[in-house]
């Protein structure tokens, strides 16, 4: 417990320190509670998902970073490797590719590229999974877009 | 039952080697303890022995016990670092990933050295190089330490003592993955040896540790298994090219090398498969934990599913990528559906399926099961009657032997033959707990052969409650003799002849069945003459084996020789015109 809450506080100085560095992530420490975090990450551009802003919710677990944290989207998404409604993500390094040396920004930049480049071949989204396993790339992208402008994109006006 | 009328008579004991009587039969049991050496083909104990002739196959396997395991991958590991002058951490490393093949790792070793340390990760120098900085900041923690609190393996990554510690013990904890430990550096994959294991585990992680090693030398060769029996330790390694698969354990559990389950000729695996999927399936109702957790269809230990996610990866070492859903290896999945994730989409099928279907299916159903139940019945029965006969085996082993030489003069070594009479008890209900498996599976269809099939059961049936009988029943009153009885040496002849004519009749029943029941298009069904005098004798039966299938397809068949047949004299069994000795028993016309 005092080596994960010492590590957290570690993550949350170079977080505070580094401040903008990367204006695709912005990590948030709850209040109250140092093992509770959110994310805001960006969606990668020519991606559908280019333009929206996407949250994540961090539940880090008392082993961090022995055991990984649990990461669940919070904004609504289209894609194969995340459960459309529970948010989960199917994720190699959040389950047994976890090493402690990375941390909730490093899992933030992976969730990223997995936006970039997702994995029909392990769909938590079947619907999403099948569309680009038959080949129907242009199908995946305007459903992935249309999920995109609905929920991850403030609205005008 | 009166003995008098038995279909087999003991006749033939007088031709039987004298040796069965004589001591000599000895050397089988005793041999465990020869000196010999720590653990010994099997068949070389019984080669000598006539009364074990009977078994056809060859025992090409060796038992061996965690002392003989130990010292086996011992040798292997220093024979690898030895020859490829490593260390011997580097040698386990090595040996694990080559699954114990010392050959294998001599091969891949001695083509490409490079490559071979890149795939296990044993670095030959560090990649990262520690200018002489006094203090150094943990790659886990990212706290700062004195030099003195910093470790890493071969790659120079540092980590503090602790935060290695944590690491490790995490890794013993999640399970037999920790033998393939690498550096928590995420892009460095610098293999975590025992060396690093024994500075930095507490005492149980070391001792976990060094379980998994051995686990791992018996589970990830090809050719060692452990024996199945709950709570035995001892291993089996198997030589390639074996005739058949039944190993015999020491500890007593007879088994089957391919698929692990009881010894179960004459039905070949895949059958025993089905049988206990159909089992499992008919007893078990929708329980939480079948619903939650299934055997990796690659190393059958338990998953359990607790992600939404229908991609599923086994526990390391195996890591077998599976389809939860149809149990199907993940890899082919793409194609095998058609390129779409399908697999879900059965159970919706099934519950939406045509209403007006469903009467007709609740008949078919119905009857199925019926059917079912009738096998299932048979089996189950044969299998608790074979506990029973096994129990019955180590009392006689243990007391009534003992009671019996005293109570009749008779030398212990005198009286192997009721052991032998119980230990082919204890093997025939083996066999015909599987014949019913067998029935199950046997066409309807094939009406000729499921006949001729269920004449042999029924007579193997019969048969065997005789032996069954005459061991349990008529041994008693030996026990209670004040003096030695004159009718003993009837006895033992009685109790000898039909172990005697049991086991042929069940030995030439297994190769019946193994052949497919071959010989049936050449005889015909209902000629087959059934046993008229024992025929209706199903109070007898202990084992509740007489099914009433096997009762009306067995009426209307008279015992006469037609004119293509001859009905042995000494076991009824209809042999072809042609033979000159009776199939079944050897007996001559
Ligand atoms: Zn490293
Ligand atoms: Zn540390
Ligand atoms: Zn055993
Ligand atoms: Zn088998
Ligand atoms: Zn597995
Ligand atoms: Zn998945
Ligand atoms: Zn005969």
């Amino acid at each position: 417990m005092q080596t994960s809450r010492a590590r957290l506080f570690k993550e949350y100085k170079e977080v505070q320190r580094e401040k903008g560095a990367d204006p695709d992530i912005q990590l948030v420490c709850d209040d109250s509670n140092i093992f509770k975090w959110t994310a805001l990450i960006k969606g990668p551009s020519e991606t559908p998902f280019e333009g929206g802003v996407f949250q994540l919710a961090f539940a880090i677990p008392e082993q961090y970073p022995l055991q990984p944290p649990q990461v669940r989207f919070l904004t609504k998404i289209f894609h194969p490797n995340v459960h459309f409604k529970t948010g989960e993500i199917c994720l190699d390094i959040l389950k047994n590719a976890w090493s402690p040396a990375w941390t909730l920004q490093s899992v933030c930049r992976a969730i990223i590229a997995l936006m970039a480049h997702p994995e029909p071949d392990s769909p938590l989204n079947c619907d999403s999974g099948n569309l680009l396993r038959s080949g129907d790339v242009r199908g995946y992208q305007s459903m992935a877009r249309m999920y995109t402008r609905l929920a991850a994109m403030p609205k005008k006006g | 039952m009166d003995s008098d009328d038995d279909m087999h008579d003991a006749n033939d004991v007088e031709s039987m080697d004298e040796d069965f009587y004589s001591g000599e039969a000895d050397d089988y049991y005793n041999s465990d303890n020869a000196d010999v050496d720590d653990y010994e083909f099997v068949e070389d104990a019984d080669a000598d022995s006539d009364v074990f002739t009977a078994r056809r196959h060859q025992q090409n396997y060796i038992i061996l016990k965690e002392e003989d395991i130990r010292q086996r991958q011992e040798n292997d590991i220093t024979g690898v670092a030895g020859v490829l002058s490593i260390p011997r951490d580097a040698a386990i490393t090595l040996l694990r990933h080559y699954n114990w093949s010392v050959s294998k790792v001599h091969d891949a070793w001695f083509s490409d050295e490079d490559r071979v340390r890149k795939a296990v990760g044993l670095l030959a120098k560090p990649v990262v190089e520690h200018p002489n900085l006094r203090e150094f900041t943990c790659g886990i923690c990212f706290e700062s330490h004195q030099r003195d609190k910093i470790m890493s393996v071969a790659c120079g990554h540092p980590f503090c003592i602790t935060c290695w510690a944590g690491y490790i013990s995490t890794s013993i904890i999640d399970g037999p993955g920790c033998l393939t430990l690498r550096c928590p550096d995420p892009s460095c994959g610098a293999a975590v040896g025992q060396d690093m294991i024994n500075l930095l585990a507490r005492k149980e992680e070391k001792a976990k540790y060094s379980q998994y090693l051995l686990r791992s030398y018996i589970e990830d060769n090809r050719k060692t298994k452990w024996c199945p029996a709950p709570g035995c330790e001892y291993a089996v390694e198997f030589a390639a090219g074996s005739e058949g698969y039944d190993v015999s354990c020491l500890c007593s559990f007879n088994f089957c090398w391919n698929c692990t389950e009881e010894a179960h000729r004459p039905v070949d695996c895949g059958t025993v498969g089905r049988w206990i999927m159909k089992n499992s399936a008919e007893s078990e109702n929708m329980n939480w934990i079948l619903a939650n957790s299934k055997p990796c269809p690659k190393c059958k230990r338990p998953i359990e599913k607790n992600q939404g996610c229908m991609h599923m990866t086994c526990t390391p070492p195996c890591k077998f990528e599976f389809c939860w859903l149809c149990l199907g290896a993940w890899t082919d999945h793409g194609e095998r559906t058609g390129g779409f994730y399908a697999c879900n989409r059965y159970e919706a099928a099934k519950q939406e399926g045509a209403y007006d279907e469903a009467e007709r299916r609740r008949e078919m159903a119905k009857n199925s099961l019926e059917r079912y139940t009738h096998y299932y019945e048979r089996w189950a029965s044969n299998q608790s009657s074979r506990q029973k006969a096994l129990a019955d085996l180590h009392q006689m082993q243990t007391v009534h032997l003992d009671i019996l030489s005293d109570a009749q003069c008779q030398p212990e070594s005198q009286l192997k033959f009721i052991i032998e009479a119980w230990q082919q008890i204890v093997e025939c209900r083996r066999v015909l707990k599987w014949t019913y498996a067998y029935g199950y599976y046997l066409a309807e269809y094939e009406h000729a052969k499921k006949q001729f099939f269920e004449y042999l059961q029924g007579e193997a049936e019969s048969g065997l409650e005789r032996l069954h009988q005459c061991a349990e029943k008529e041994l008693h009153q030996f026990l209670d003799d004040e003096s030695p009885s004159s009718n003993f040496n009837d006895f033992r002849t009685k109790l000898a002849g039909l172990t005697s004519v049991t086991r042929n009749y069940f030995e030439n029943l297994v190769r019946a069945l193994e052949n497919g029941l071959s010989d049936v298009e050449s005889h015909g069904g209902c000629s087959r003459a059934a046993s008229s005098k024992n025929g209706g004798s199903s109070k007898a039966s202990r084992g509740g084996g007489r099914g009433k299938g096997i009762a009306s397809t067995r009426a209307g068949c008279s015992r006469t020789d037609d004119a293509s047949h001859w009905s042995c004299d000494q076991c009824t069994y209809a042999n072809a015109r042609s033979a000159t000795t009776c199939k079944m028993c050897q007996h001559r016309r």
